[in-house]
């Protein structure tokens, strides 16, 4: 019985990891505590049977936004990360703003596809000093200001390409940087994973860097992209393999290390 | 028939396994710590103890609610998990029934008021009347402020015997008026997993799918998003 028990929202963590801990109780059978960034990352397994770690893994979704070197199957470590917002947060915010119905990510895809992303000019992510950690408060702000200051002086606002440009911006923030960690660190294998994986500009750019670098690039279907069971009970697998159960005083938790 | 019950609504935490005899065994922990991390290992000590497996269980019983939200939900997801693990019923009884159990040391006829503190100046309450042993309902559950508690149990000529987390703040306030008010020594306060035991007894059974949590108000972030929506 795996669980999904940290990171995520405490009150919804609690319910599933009390669940889970009374069911392989009552059942007898060993109880797997799974970290929720590990099963974004483990969906590629199932889409991608032959994948195996080492790897570079950009983790992008409603809560997270990571770049982590997946050295085996368990072991694994963030090189860089955003500093304030999450990658996904900056899409819910950019829905919300423009009175799309939560959750939003896809409603701004669909509207960017028919957009110019040349046309608004938005901040990118730069940390000094830390090339591979990212932010994106910059970029939400940017984007709520463009829509406050269009309301105001009464004009008009082209949502199609404040959607695409904005896809480019976060886009451009996280594709040259994952591709420059995979150089560093010398992997010729990059995977994508999380809610945000699921977005087409950033399938796009990845599919085009990878080629032009030589890379084999991997992103689950869309179906595999936001949370699901399915990549929890992979990651267990994993997890069980290498001993890491737990007993009935497993606890969730809102945040934990990966 | 043998009832292993869950009780963790407020800061303290039970489990008790009864039969129509009564009491068997029961676990009680008053200390803070989550019932995420102590509730099943408790339950888990108490039937190894006994040499008796969940198999062996005939009904599962819990509070719940009204009380904290993660407490109620921590133990209605326990439940459920033993519940749909092994398939046996369950029965979700009220907080507030439950503790009124605790007032089998109270005279026949006495009132008691359940009280727990559901924060934002208001108790979680229902008021019982002893009959027979047993405790029988004089009003449904509800959250209300002191002055409305007040109000209904100004007219009773009866010792009130007032019972649960909240019950020392509410005999507080209860004793700058001329009632008869009880307070419930301490061991006999909190609300326990014997009396969601007892209380099951008379309650109906339900398939794990039909138990639910019963909050009486709206969550923190429900409350926030009504206001949003529909102002103050
Ligand atoms: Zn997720």
């Amino acid at each position: 019985m795996a669980v999904s028990y940290a990171p995520g929202l405490i009150g919804a963590v609690l319910v599933g990891v009390n669940f889970a801990k009374s069911a392989a109780f009552a059942l007898g059978i060993p109880l797997i505590p799974v970290h929720h960034i590990k099963g974004h990352i483990a969906a590629n397994y199932i889409a991608f049977p032959e994948l195996e770690p080492p790897f570079l893994c950009l983790a992008i979704s409603g809560g997270n936004t990571m770049l982590v070197d997946v050295r085996t199957y368990t072991e694994m470590k963030i090189i860089g990360e955003t500093r304030d917002d999450a990658a996904g947060e900056c899409f819910e915010k950019t829905a919300r703003i423009l009175g799309m119905p939560y959750p939003g990510g896809k409603h701004v895809d669909a509207l960017a596809q028919k957009g110019d992303d040349q046309k608004y000019t938005l901040p990118h992510s730069l940390i000094e000093g830390s090339p591979y950690d990212m932010s994106f408060s910059g970029l939400k702000t940017a984007v709520v200001n463009l829509v406050h200051n269009a309301e105001q002086k009464g004009e008009a606002l082209d949502r199609e390409s404040l959607c695409a440009s904005f896809c480019r911006a976060v886009s451009e923030s996280l594709v040259p940087r994952t591709m420059a960690l995979a150089r560093e660190l010398g992997y010729k294998k990059i995977a994508v994973a999380g809610g945000v994986a699921a977005n087409s500009r950033i399938r796009k750019d990845f599919c085009t860097a990878a080629e032009k670098d030589g890379v084999t690039l991997y992103i689950p279907p869309l179906s595999l992209c936001g949370d699901n069971a399915a990549m929890i009970g992979c990651q267990g697998y994993y997890e069980y393999l290498a001993g890491n159960t737990a007993g009935s005083d497993l606890n969730a938790y809102a945040n934990m290390e990966l | 028939m043998l009832i292993l019950g869950f009780e963790s609504s407020a800061k303290s935490a039970s489990v008790a396994l009864c039969d129509e005899n009564g009491l068997i065994s029961q676990y009680f922990q008053n200390s803070g710590l989550t019932h995420s991390r102590t509730l099943l290992p408790m339950a888990e000590d108490m039937l190894k103890n006994l040499g008796l497996t969940i198999g062996d269980i005939d009904l599962i019983a819990v509070s719940c609610g009204p009380g904290s939200f993660t407490g109620v939900r921590i133990g209605v997801s326990v439940v459920k998990g033993l519940a749909w693990a092994c398939d046996k019923p369950v029965c979700g009884v009220s907080t507030l029934l439950a503790m009124a159990y605790n007032g089998v040391c109270a005279h026949e006829g006495s009132i008691i008021c359940c009280v727990m503190d559901a924060r934002r100046e208001q108790f979680y309450n229902a008021l019982f009347i002893m009959r027979d042993g047993i405790p029988v309902r004089l009003c449904e559950d509800r959250a209300i402020g002191a002055d409305k508690l007040v109000e209904d149990i100004k007219n009773i000529n009866k010792p009130i015997f007032i019972v649960g987390d909240g019950a020392s703040l509410c005999y507080n306030t209860l004793n700058n008026f001329e009632f008869r008010t009880v307070l419930a020594p301490e061991p006999m306060r909190y609300q326990t997993a014997w009396g969601v035991c007892m209380a099951a007894r008379r309650e109906p059974q339900q398939s794990v799918h039909e138990l639910l949590p019963v909050y009486l108000r709206l969550s923190q972030a429900e409350r926030e998003r009504q206001e949003r929506i529909f102002g103050k």
